[in-house]
């Protein structure tokens, strides 16, 4: 597919700006933007925000969370570094959705340079590249932290942590959220995960809602999720009752059910390929 | 006076026969000097032997002393022609006289007199059997090496006067009693597999990895047990046949490796180079040309520890010897092919700091770091590994807890089955030249040998759809599953099989 990459940048002034952006403190005077900015974008719109180094428990959240909020016709706004962030964009991408993207960087400076590609792929898909500093502004420790009163800002129903440590900018986020009167969400993790620290402090401390699952914020249930296993065979039925307490590796599982290994190794697999079960880092998971 | 005395010299994995010519002339300036191409440790021979000779209380000429190394063109590495030197210059002072028949003299001299263990002897008496010498004369630490071949008579020397009063018929060496080469005499290896606590998985893997010769890479965090795992190994491959184990002597000889009063090595080799190694001493070379790990594996396992941290032009340079199994060196003399025939087992931390997808620790890397560290690791070295696998920490208060629950087979069973795929495949590639196993199968084997039921061929299918599987991996895991089904003792490859190799499938992101 050739993308276009001549979008030309053009600047919006605050008097133009989505009520809820206008209201918070210290908001900027102009912005400059890509795209075609349509205040309508934001009407229905949530941030994603999280941790640079996502795990892969992380990964799943988004990829789980986006499709359904994209399903309910939600802008997904994010602050464009690696991590949760460039997974959320994407996932939105991958779904159809409109997403936003707020650059701690001018709009000329590619920061991560890898995601050139979402960049334009964001605009090609009706979605905005915005940052409130010139265009050739290198990203700085400040600007990142700063930028992130812009992604709360023009969110409309809130703002999600997927994932963050105690020092990290996503808990500033949160924090700013939270100053704008904007609904925070936190998705719990395991507690001897350091990444969960953050977002688990903001559950317990912060009154932040717990959101596991996407019903906590569309509200409205599409889909019901639930795991029918009637016409699975014995084994795969065990196999599966060990997998919803927790993700296992092929020497657990085959401990567990004192079976043997190349048994279990070939069962787990061709499990997967039925799409019954997932592997990650040799952690075997259910769907 | 002219006395002519013969040795070998090494030259790749062959001994040349050499003659030692020695003048000691009356007339002229005193000297000793020595022609021939002999290298900077074979020139500073003058000095041992000379000492040698005195300490031992024998008369060194006040004469011009010349010595020539014949063929003159053939570059000479090593001390091993001391004794030869000694034994010329003593004839020629009438002390002693040499053996009326053509004999061989081997070894380096200490500064007393006596002889250190040189490298070498095992092919110094490859060649003496092909010569028809009857007789060498080899240092007393080394001399078993040589009494692995049989037919020729092998004498222990300690030091000087030894030599010389059995030549004189004072008093007599007595030659070493001929070796006999038991197939069942083999030490054990380093780890037991019975002795590793979990890791089930790996193990089988490592199983599949050995009856069907294919490489290995592991991925794993530090402490996970992927250098134990990989030190077991060597334990449930198939014992040395007696030709291998013939090949493995000659390289271990060459180098110096076998210990002194070794003889055959039995055991398959294990070899752990660091990866600071260079280039060369990975696969071998220099002016002339000695053997590298790679060939020091040869028949055994080269385990690669921290693999992405070789150097790349260390790693580009195992391409061709893991797809051949030798290693050509050239030089402008000739050149010279090493045997290279190895498992290689490369292991790895799954980043720089080693915790990425460590559940406790965190990992301290970011996402520029992991990427260049596991960028390292792409490209054609790692079409050559079929076994892809990812070892996960242990927990230890776990192991500790359950320590009776672990009941891990012995590497001895394990053999046992890998021994019966080995010869499933023997009997399969019989008149294929080239060909040992499965791993060594070209695309076009795979046609006819690696046949697949129905439902497997549809499995595969789905897999290749699911996981984005590329054409070469598409290969490899045939070749794997075909092992799995040698191990299941089955000719067509099925399901189950199928669905076991694919999980040792290069995950690419």
């Amino acid at each position: 597919m050739n993308i276009q990459k001549n979008w030309p940048i053009k600047t919006i002034e605050k008097a133009d700006f989505p009520e809820q952006l206008k209201r918070i403190t210290n908001c900027p005077k102009k912005l400059n933007y890509r795209g075609i900015w349509n205040n309508k974008i934001f009407d229905k719109s949530i941030a994603i925000v999280g941790s640079r180094r996502m795990s892969q428990y992380g990964k799943w959240v988004v990829e789980k969370f986006v499709p359904e909020l994209v399903a309910h016709k939600f802008a997904i706004i994010s602050g464009f570094m690696y991590g949760v962030d460039t997974t959320a964009h994407k996932e939105t991408l991958g779904c159809g959705g409109v997403t936003v993207a707020v650059l701690g960087g001018g709009l000329n400076v590619f920061t991560p340079s890898e995601n050139e590609k979402i960049y334009w792929e964001i605009l090609e898909h009706g979605g905005l590249i915005i940052s409130e500093y010139d265009n050739d502004f290198l990203p700085t420790l400040w600007s990142f932290p700063q930028r992130n009163r812009i992604v709360s800002g023009l969110s409309k129903d809130g703002v999600i942590v997927i994932e963050a440590t105690m020092k990290s900018g996503s808990l500033i986020t949160a924090r700013l959220a939270t100053e704008q009167g904007k609904k925070l969400y936190a998705v719990p993790g395991p507690i001897n995960y350091s990444l969960s620290v953050g977002v688990n402090y903001l559950i317990k401390e912060k009154g932040a809602i717990m959101a596991t699952s996407p019903e906590d914020i569309t509200t409205k249930k599409l889909s019901i999720y639930q795991l029918s296993i009637d016409n699975y065979d014995p084994l795969e039925k065990e196999i599966i009752k060990y997998l919803i307490i927790e993700p296992l590796t092929t020497d657990e599982l085959a401990k567990k059910l004192g079976k043997n290994i190349s048994l279990i190794s070939q069962k787990l697999m061709i499990m997967s390929m039925e799409n019954k079960i997932t592997e990650d880092l040799a952690k075997w998971r259910t769907i | 006076m002219l006395t002519k005395i013969w040795s070998a010299a090494n030259y790749g994995l062959k001994a040349v026969e050499i003659e030692i010519e020695v003048n000691v002339a009356d007339k002229g300036f005193p000297g000793f000097s020595v022609v021939g191409l002999a290298s900077k440790s074979g020139e500073e021979a003058k000095e041992r032997v000379k000492t040698a000779i005195l300490n031992s209380d024998f008369e060194f000429p006040v004469a011009r002393i010349t010595i020539n190394l014949a063929p003159a063109d053939l570059p000479k590495d090593g001390s091993f022609f001391d004794l030869p030197l000694a034994i010329g210059i003593l004839a020629s002072n009438l002390e002693v006289i040499p053996p009326p028949e053509k004999s061989y003299f081997f070894g380096e001299l200490g500064l007393d007199g006596t002889l250190r263990h040189t490298r070498g002897v095992f092919l110094l008496a490859i060649l003496a059997k092909e010569n028809g010498i009857k007789n060498i004369f080899v240092p007393r630490e080394c001399a078993n090496e040589a009494a692995v071949i049989d037919g020729i008579k092998v004498y222990p020397v300690k030091n000087l006067h030894e030599i010389v009063n059995h030549l004189n018929k004072v008093k007599e060496i007595v030659p070493l009693h001929t070796i006999v080469v038991d197939d069942e005499e083999m030490a054990g290896p380093e780890f037991d597999f019975a002795e590793i606590l979990g890791q089930e998985f790996a193990k089988r893997a490592l199983e599949i990895a050995a009856a069907g010769g294919h490489n290995v890479f592991m991925v794993g965090p530090p402490g996970s047990g992927k250098t134990m795992l990989s030190r077991a190994i060597p334990g449930i491959l198939p014992p040395l046949a007696e030709t291998e184990s013939l090949e493995v002597t000659k390289i271990y000889s060459i180098t110096g490796n076998i210990p002194a009063g070794g003889s055959l090595i039995r055991q398959r080799p294990f070899r752990s180079p660091h990866h600071t190694t260079s280039q060369v001493g990975l696969i071998g070379g220099g002016s002339n040309p000695r053997p590298g790990e790679i060939s020091m594996a040869h028949r055994g396992v080269l385990f690669l520890d921290e693999f992405p941290e070789f150097t790349r032009a260390s790693l580009e340079s195992l391409r061709q010897p893991l797809e051949d199994g030798f290693i050509t060196v050239s030089r402008a003399i000739g050149s010279v092919v090493f045997p290279a025939q190895i498992m290689l087992i490369a292991a790895s931390n799954p980043c720089a700091c080693g915790f990425l997808g460590d559940p406790k620790k965190e990992c301290k890397c970011n996402l520029h770091q992991i990427a260049n560290y596991q960028k390292r690791l792409s490209g054609p070295i790692m079409d050559r590994i079929d076994i892809h696998l990812t070892v996960p920490a242990v927990d230890v208060n776990k192991l500790m807890n359950d320590k009776e629950k672990y009941t891990g087979e012995t590497s001895a069973t394990i053999r046992s089955r890998v021994i019966k795929a080995r010869e499933i495949q023997k009997a399969r590639f019989t008149g294929l030249r080239g060909i040992h196993d499965n791993a060594d199968m070209k695309n076009k084997h795979l046609k006819v040998f690696a046949k697949l039921t129905d439902s497997a061929n549809m499995l595969l299918k789905q897999a290749v759809n699911k996981f984005n599987l590329s054409a070469r991996t598409y290969f490899r895991l045939i070749k794997v599953s075909r092992t799995i089904a040698d191990l299941d003792n089955s000719e067509n490859i099925n399901n189950a099989h199928i669905a076991e190799a694919l999980q040792f499938r290069v995950r690419e992101e």
